[in-house]
């Protein structure tokens, strides 16, 4: 073994100067600990998940540390340098270009040998490196003995225990990477010794680009690149413009293939392999019999072979069960609230104000009847994201996707992509970026089409809304049928898909499974609010706009005398055939069908508009005073917060939303009653469900794939296959008499 | 010598051979870095092997010991590597061959 030397960066001449400020990369195995590591460090809200994959993207975050400014950069989790699946190539790419300052490698404490193999490669691109032996606390309860100091010497590097999720270590990990940062003290870090002829040739090769100068340097330091290239490493070789069968590449490469056959690649990785293996061997101490832990016995059960599925399937009933008893009261007070003091005041307030009555329309039929109803959801959309935050802490996540692999293979996918398809439950926005977690671009395309049919919170809203008029006596069961729905349809629409677009095996599957862990309560607070505020900010900004467009669209032409007249009434007057043989071919319907085009919680919005009676100032008869009305607020609130926490102590399968009669408040739901038939308003769940995704998962497919393609793929499917869904749902249902 | 797929639970096994070392990996190699630069190219499939091998990085690399935690005949498998569950598809898991070992 070879001791080498860290070159320096240029220009840092005393041993220790005060920077103002710098980067720190973050880098490490998936699930190592990285993201939970940079929110203890910087106080930030990464996102955290207990399954490989969470982070598809370079984050940072920054922080203060007496007086100086530093950057931390949390990566996408990496096996290794020379990269698999699409976030590999995140991570690979900018620790190879832009070179941090400092690297600080996390290290999972209870998978030593594999973290280290990736250690070693982190160590060949000479950039200051400090290793964060993170889960300290787990490799203790496993009676591992980690001799850090061993370690370090070893290495060569700075080694800090650290328990993340307890902020253990921390502080004394800021400290180093400070100093790492700021002595340019010469580090003697390892380097793994390849053996006599490996190293002539990495020495023959850095001579050569050295020859040829400039349009080599930037792509990592000679001795890994000149590793790089006798490893045959596509990448390297595509970044310093060297084909494959390039003469100066099998000048360098020939004897070696002649003396160590082909696969020098692999030749290299056992070298790395065998010292990682070595130092382990020489760190780390095992107790002689290792315990069957709380995992296995867990898994046991989880991935029986005839239990997996309906397990899975039942937690997810349990979700959506849940979602709806504990929010739904508040659901009903948020509406109270709403409909009846809010709107009154406001028009109140503004008749004192002496605004004008299509001002006073505006903001009550138009702003508060429109974006009220889509925020009155934001409890239920809390509680599922919640829940799934859950799902994402508790490392079931990896089990879904197993358990899901023999059914995901019918659809020429693996159990891998189903995890993309579970996140499209929360959103499919981020559902689509998942799709990077996949190693093949035919498994991407395919993922991503289906995840528009996974009901994500956007359309909760419009199911909430039916489900409490017509099936309240059931809800959780009626809600978790249509996300099944979805779910089978993804699998039918990925088989036709399969044999059609996307022909070809499907590919490898292989799935580290992390250990279950219980997610802190604060982490999944952070985590749900982080995910549920994108709704809050969208109502507030997008839905506003488009609820005042809306309102124009029923108010135009000038002077119009009933909604059905106006121009968004013509719109839906001239679409309602179409919808006719669903069973919702009512202008009302076919209105909020079109502008829900934009974001499914549109749907709602026009409705709540649409249905609102014109002219409805007869509501102002001897209306409470304000005093009392904030009582009723207050009182109401606490009946909901009682009646949430019966809901969840009863048994199941307790009538939860029952249509109370309450004066005025009820006026969207009494006019669905009307309009609606339990068959056409399933039919017309199943048709939001499934008919075209919104505009902002359009565009993060755009995004994704740099092409238009998919996406146009995706819109044309979905509406061939709402219709037909739809059409079969009622007319099936009115045949066998159901209607 | 026995495919890895066909361990049973509980046993364990030395991995003798893995697929990486027989220019395996036509098609689940060239994965990643048809994606750079974001541009979509499903259609173009360079016949290149891609210079890694996951199999390996992940830490199932010959020599090393496995035990088999669930396995149930169909459909894919976990196996425990050092301290860490691995979930391989049977495919794969029917080109790498173990050794057992009596406990
Ligand atoms: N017991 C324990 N759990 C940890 C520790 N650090 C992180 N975790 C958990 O490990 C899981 C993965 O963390 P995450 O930060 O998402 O890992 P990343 O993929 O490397 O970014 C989460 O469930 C964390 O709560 C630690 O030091 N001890
Ligand atoms: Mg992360």
């Amino acid at each position: 073994m070879i001791i080498e030397e860290e070159k320096n960066k240029s220009g840092q001449g005393a041993a220790s100067n005060h920077r103002a400020s710098f980067v720190i990369a973050v880098a490490g195995n998936p699930n190592a600990g990285k993201s939970t590591l940079i929110n203890a460090m910087a106080g930030a809200r990464l996102q955290v998940g207990n399954w490989p994959g969470v982070t598809v993207e370079k984050k940072s975050a920054e922080f203060e540390y007496e007086g100086r400014r530093i950057i931390l950069v949390d990566l996408p989790g990496t096996y290794s340098l020379s990269p698999y699946s699409q976030e590999e190539v995140i991570a690979r790419d900018y620790l190879v270009h832009e070179r941090p300052d400092v690297i600080i490698n996390v290290v999972d404490a209870t998978n030593l040998e594999r973290n280290l193999y990736f250690t070693l490669q982190l160590l060949e691109l000479e950039i200051p490196l400090i290793v964060a032996l993170n889960m300290y606390d787990e490799a203790g309860q496993k009676g591992f003995r980690i001799d850090t100091a061993k370690m370090a010497s070893m290495l060569g590097c700075a080694v800090v225990p650290t328990v993340a999720t307890r902020r253990e270590g921390v502080d004394r990990l800021i400290e180093t990477a400070v100093e790492f940062a700021e002595s340019s003290n010469r580090r003697e870090m390892m380097a793994v010794s390849y053996g006599e002829d490996i190293e002539k040739a990495v020495r023959s090769i850095v001579e050569d680009m050295k020859q040829h100068g400039a349009e080599l340097v930037n792509h990592g330091p000679s001795r890994w690149q000149a590793l790089k290239i006798i490893e045959t490493d596509e990448i390297v070789l595509d970044e310093m413009g060297i084909s494959a069968d390039d003469n100066f590449l099998k000048q360098a490469t020939h004897h070696l293939s002649k003396a160590h056959g082909e696969d020098l690649e692999t030749l290299l990785a056992d070298t790395r392999y065998a010292l990682a293996a070595g130092l382990t061997r020489e760190a780390l101490k095992k107790p002689e019999t290792r315990k069957r832990e709380l995992t296995e016995r867990i898994d046991a059960i989880v991935l029986n072979r005839y239990l997996g599925i309906p397990i899975f399937l039942f937690f997810m009933w349990l979700i959506f069960k849940l979602t709806f008893d504990i929010a739904g009261p508040f659901t009903e007070w948020f509406d109270a609230v709403i409909s009846g003091p809010l709107t009154h005041w406001s028009a109140a307030v503004m008749t004192l104000a002496g605004a004008p009555d299509w001002a006073i329309s505006l903001v009550t039929e138009g702003v508060i009847a429109g974006v009220g109803a889509v925020l009155i959801f934001l409890p239920p959309i809390f509680a599922m994201m919640f829940f799934i935050t859950f799902l994402e802490g508790s490392g079931y996540m990896a089990r879904a996707a197993f358990v899901m692999d023999r059914m995901m293979h019918a659809i020429g996918l693996h159990g891998k992509s189903f995890i993309p398809l579970l996140l499209g439950f929360g959103c499919n926005v981020p559902a689509v970026y998942a799709t990077r977690t996949l190693e093949n671009p035919r498994d991407k395309a395919l993922t991503a089409l289906l995840i528009p049919l996974m009901s994500c919170g956007a359309r909760l809203p419009v199911y909430l809304l039916f489900v409490g008029v017509f099936f309240s006596a059931y809800a959780g069961t009626v809600l978790w049928s249509l996300y099944i729905l979805g779910i089978i349809l993804a699998v039918m629409v990925g088989w036709i898909f399969k044999k059609t677009l996307f022909r070809g095996e499907a590919p490898v599957f292989i799935m580290e499974l992390p250990p279950y862990r219980m997610p802190t309560m604060t982490s999944l607070l952070i985590h749900t609010w982080e995910k549920g505020k994108h709704y809050l900010i969208k109502a507030g900004t997008f839905i506003l706009a488009i609820t005042i467009c809306i309102w124009f669209g029923l108010n135009l032409p000038w002077g119009v005398e009933s909604k059905r007249d106006s121009y968004l009434g013509h719109i839906g007057q001239a679409a309602a055939p179409v919808f006719a043989p669903l069973g919702f071919g009512t202008w009302e319907a076919a209105s909020s069908l079109i502008t829900g085009v934009i974001a499914k919680e549109i749907v709602v919005s026009t409705m709540g508009e649409v249905y609102t009676p014109k002219d409805g100032d007869d509501k102002e008869k001897n209306a409470p005073s304000v005093s009392e009305e904030l009582k009723q607020i207050g009182v109401s609130f606490v009946g909901a917060v009682g009646k949430a926490v019966g809901n969840v102590f009863s048994t199941f399968g307790i009538a939860t939303i029952s249509m109370e009669e309450e004066e005025g408040t009820e006026s969207l739901k009494t006019a669905i009653k009307k309009n609606f038939t339990p068959l056409s308003a399933y039919a017309f769940m199943a048709f939001v469900l499934l008919y075209v995704p919104c505009f902002i998962v359009l565009v993060a497919m755009r995004h994704e794939f740099g092409t238009w393609k998919w996406a146009g793929v995706t819109i044309a499917y979905q509406s061939v296959l709402a219709w037909t869904v739809s059409f079969i749902i009622y007319q099936g249902g009115t045949l066998i008499g159901i209607g | 010598m026995l495919p890895l797929a066909f361990l049973k639970e509980d046993e364990v096994a030395e991995i003798v051979e893995s697929p990486h070392r027989y220019g395996y990996g036509h098609q689940y190699r060239h994965g990643a870095w048809k994606f750079r630069n974001g541009v979509d190219q499903l259609d173009c499939c360079r016949k290149r092997k891609h210079s890694d091998d996951h199999l390996l990085n992940i830490g199932l690399r010959p020599g090393k010991y496995v035990r088999m935690i669930s396995n149930s005949g169909a459909g894919p498998l976990v196996l425990l590597i050092d301290e860490c569950r691995i979930a391989l598809g049977r495919g794969i898991a029917m080109k790498i061959y173990v050794r057992r070992i009596e406990a």
